[in-house]
């Protein structure tokens, strides 16, 4: 703008510096320069009278004014600057002050240095020693007994445990076997001692243990032993020293022995509350029941024995043996009452039958009781020797029946029936053979005895039976021995293994029975006065001539035999021998009889055809005998 | 090292009875097991089987004898009824025969008992309703006539097996409580486990005492 309207006048202006000036001040803006305004504002404070001489005295009087402020400024600042030059002298002062500290540092610095340094070791050192400290404690802990440990390891004066005591047992059995790592590092001297001191400790708690255990299985002699778990925790640690765990359970055993030794004597004497159950020795005079009583006690004795036993020995690992054997001690005390009780009823007992069922008894709890004690117990071998005992008094038992039999023969009866000697003792060997369904004695001991039962008793009455048929006729004996025979077949027909005797006997009867037969059709033969003929005929030989030409077998003869073999035929029974009718067994007699009756057909037949023959000389043989064989044998059956 | 199995106060020892078949070794196995034999041969004699219960916060080992019920053995069995706490008498819902015999058993548990003996009727094989030969109300009459206790049971479900087990237990230790029960007896059939010797003039015996008293 300026330069807009500067640009006309400028040839003027530049021409004449007065109009230049004049402008200049022209165009000055009073209002708006502000320093001229302050100024104008100043000057009116002390130019307030416009005259020529203040006029003039303008210029001197703002020279004053100006050289007194600058004078008041001068001494302003002279206050200022000494101030400062205080404070420059107490920076100065600090600068000495802190550079003669910074030189005190630097020397006790490099006097400390040393110092330091030391300090560093000894801390490294400190730090060394604290790791070796750990780990020689952590070897403490490892390879020592605590002092409580070592505390419950000794016990006390008086002998009893802490149950602490095997928890240190066991730590000195671990430090012991720990020994075996240190062996195998360089820190074998340390091992051996440890180890042996190890043993030491170990040694004398083993052996403290042992006496107290063996203390401890003195006392349990109730009814109900009290097994405690210490005790068990005893037997499981002892484990380790096998003798003295032997001997501990030999204390136990012996123990219990006596215990189970105490209460069967109560059973057998005193019985239960107020006497129910009776004592077991009331029912001495019944023997089945009275040795069945104590069988059956010392059953459940050893059932619960072998329990405490197994609930001591919990903790134990194969140990069956020997428990089998602690058993059998604690089984065996009650063996000799036992005995002496059950052998006072076998040698007092008479009767074979009882002595039978005591044998099978016995037979049976032996095999019941030998499922808990073993083999080697001291009970089985006596139930076993006792059983044997009763066997043999069984079979003595039944041998003297025998042999009484064959002292005393009776005389067969005269319908040559068994005598009573004979039915007795079949009804006594009905008796025994009975009494094994009773028992559960294994099969095979069964067999045997039968076997043995019945050689004892059919042997002898087979040969009583002949004793006593000794001095009768042979058709009578005949009889009698197939009656015989027969009563023991039918007896013996009812029992298992009986096949073989039956047989035997069965043979017998057969001869027996062919004698009767051939005594029969002979006594017909004779009584109808054919016998004669028939043995003519038999004997006869072609060439000999014809038999009508010998005497007593002309026609008439024959005639007069033939009709009285009619009348037989007619009434077949009226010739039937007694002692065939006196057979007992039906089908022995019906038997016999048959083939009698056969044999007389056969007999007859050889006869007819004899007869018809016409080589023998008899004119008309169809009129001397009438009927043939066929009508013969269909007349006779 | 705490209560092992074998901590018990008190050895209770029971007797099961009744005819063949009924389901007794069955019973007991229930009992032990918790299991059902379904082909379990006929007992040959007597068995026995053990197992700890609690009754009143008291523990009890049961002793139980199952005897065979065949008739042949009868005079072996009769030999374990001496020292029974308690008696179990097995009949056969199913059978009515051996419903029939327990007055039979049940004289056989009287005369050879001792007279605190708790007899136990169970009624076996309940699981068998529709062969079902006797009724609960006749056997209930018949149980409370004989003062006996009674349940029906089944050894297959294993119905009722525990409580007949456990209900002769709590019996036979309320007539301990009760002081019917005289635990010193012989042959009381419960033993328990005391601190001291029951008799201490026997239990100071010689060893050698045991070979004179015979
Ligand atoms: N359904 C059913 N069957 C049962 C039950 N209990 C037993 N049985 C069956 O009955 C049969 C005989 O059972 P056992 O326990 O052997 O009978 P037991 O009384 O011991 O017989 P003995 O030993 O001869 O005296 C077995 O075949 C069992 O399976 C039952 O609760 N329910
Ligand atoms: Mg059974």
């Amino acid at each position: 703008m300026a330069d807009k309207d500067g640009a006309e006048p400028v040839t003027a202006s530049t021409n004449n510096p007065l109009s230049r000036k004049l402008n200049k001040i022209l165009e000055t803006r009073l209002d708006n320069d502000k320093d001229m305004l302050e100024a104008l504002k100043a000057l009116s404070t002390f130019f307030t009278e416009n005259s020529l001489r203040s006029r003039r005295n303008l210029r001197s009087d703002i020279e004053k004014r100006s050289l007194a402020i600058n004078e008041e400024f001068l001494t302003a600042f002279q206050a200022v600057k000494e101030q400062l030059d205080s404070v420059y002298s107490d920076v100065q002062a600090m600068n000495e002050c802190c550079l003669d500290m910074t030189s005190r540092l630097k020397a006790a610095k490099a006097k400390t240095h040393h110092l330091i340094s030391q300090t560093t070791s000894l801390h490294h050192e400190s730090q060394r020693l604290q790791v070796k400290e750990q780990v020689a404690n952590a070897f403490l802990d490892k390879f020592q007994l605590k002092q409580d440990e070592m505390k419950s390891l000794r016990g006390s004066k008086d002998g009893t445990l802490h149950v602490d005591f095997f928890k240190a047992l066991a730590r000195v059995k671990q430090i012991h076997s720990d020994c075996k790592f240190l062996l195998r590092t360089n820190h074998q001297t340390a091992g051996l001692e440890i180890m042996e001191s190890m043993a030491l400790h170990q040694e004398s708690a083993y052996e403290r243990l042992y006496r107290w255990t063996q203390n401890q299985c003195r006392l349990v002699t109730q009814d109900t032993p009290d097994v405690s778990p210490m005790l068990c925790q005893a037997v499981e640690a002892l484990q380790d020293r096998p003798v003295l765990l032997k001997y501990s359970l030999d204390e136990f055993g012996k123990a219990r022995r006596s215990s189970v030794v105490r209460g069967f004597i109560d059973a057998l004497t005193r019985g239960g509350p107020g006497g129910t159950p009776r004592p077991i020795e009331l029912h001495s005079h019944d023997p089945l029941r009275y040795v069945g009583d104590m069988l059956a006690w010392l059953h459940q004795a050893s059932a619960s024995e072998k329990e405490y036993l197994q609930s001591l020995l919990k903790g134990c690992t194969a140990s069956n043996i020997q428990m089998d054997e602690v058993l059998g001690n604690i089984t065996e005390g009650v063996c000799t009452p036992f005995k002496v009780r059950v052998e006072q009823v076998l040698v007092s007992e008479q009767d074979p039958v009882t002595l039978y069922k005591l044998d099978n008894l016995l037979k049976f709890y032996h095999h019941t009781i030998g499922q808990i004690v073993n083999t080697e117990a001291a009970l089985l071998s006596t139930v076993a020797e006792i059983q044997d005992l009763s066997h043999r008094m069984f079979f003595n038992s039944l041998t003297g029946h025998a042999n009484r039999l064959l002292d005393k023969v009776e005389l067969p009866p005269s319908d040559l029936g068994p005598t009573s000697s004979l039915t007795q003792t079949l009804q006594l060997l009905r008796d025994v053979l009975a009494c094994h369904d009773a028992s559960v004695v294994p099969i095979d001991d069964k067999k045997q005895d039968y076997k043995q039962i019945l050689a004892c008793v059919i042997d002898p009455l087979l040969q009583m039976c002949s004793m006593s048929a000794s001095r009768l006729s042979a058709i009578d004996m005949a009889a009698y021995m197939v009656n015989c025979i027969h009563l023991m077949n039918t007896t013996l027909a009812l029992y298992e293994f009986t096949d073989t005797r039956l047989e035997m006997l069965n043979a017998q009867t057969d001869a027996h029975v062919d004698t009767l037969i051939s005594e029969q059709a002979s006594y017909i033969l004779n009584r109808v006065g054919l016998a004669q003929m028939y043995g003519a005929i038999q004997q006869h030989q072609t060439g000999q001539g014809p038999l009508s030409s010998l005497p007593g077998l002309d026609e008439l003869a024959i005639k007069s035999a033939v009709n009285k073999f009619d009348s037989y035929l007619a009434q077949p029974d009226s010739l039937t021998l007694p002692q065939c009718s006196l057979i007992l067994g039906v089908t022995v007699r019906e038997t016999a009889k048959k083939r009698s009756v056969e044999l007389v057909c056969e007999a007859y037949k050889q006869i007819f055809n004899a007869i018809l023959d016409p080589e023998n000389g008899y004119k008309d043989g169809k009129s001397i005998v009438p009927r043939t064989p066929d009508q013969v044998t269909h007349l006779l059956n | 090292m705490a209560a092992g199995p074998y901590n018990y106060s008190y050895i209770f020892k029971y007797i099961i009875i009744g005819d063949m078949g009924v389901g007794k070794s069955c019973l007991l196995h229930q009992f032990t097991e918790k299991k059902f034999m379904a082909d379990c041969p006929h007992t040959i004699g007597v068995e026995f089987g053990t197992r700890i219960i609690e009754v009143a916060s008291q523990k009890i080992k049961l002793q139980i004898w199952d005897t065979a019920g065949q008739e042949r053995f009868r005079a072996v069995t009769r030999s374990y009824y001496r020292g029974a706490a308690g008696a179990l008498m097995v009949y056969d819902i199913t059978r009515r025969s051996t419903y029939n015999h327990l007055s039979s058993w049940l004289t056989d548990a009287r005369n050879l008992t001792n007279p605190n003996t708790v007899i136990f009727l169970i009624g076996n094989k309940c699981d068998l309703d529709a062969q079902r030969d006797v009724t609960y109300e006749e056997a209930k009459q018949f149980a409370e006539e004989n003062g006996l206790m009674f349940l029906e049971c089944s050894a297959k479900t294993g119905e009722n097996v525990e409580d007949a087990f456990l209900d002769t237990a709590k019996k036979i230790y309320q007539n301990i409580q009760d002081g019917s029960l005289d635990l010193n007896a012989a042959e009381s059939g419960v033993q328990h486990k005391p601190a001291t010797p029951r008799n201490p003039i026997t239990t100071d015996q010689p060893p050698n005492k045991e070979n004179c008293s015979c």
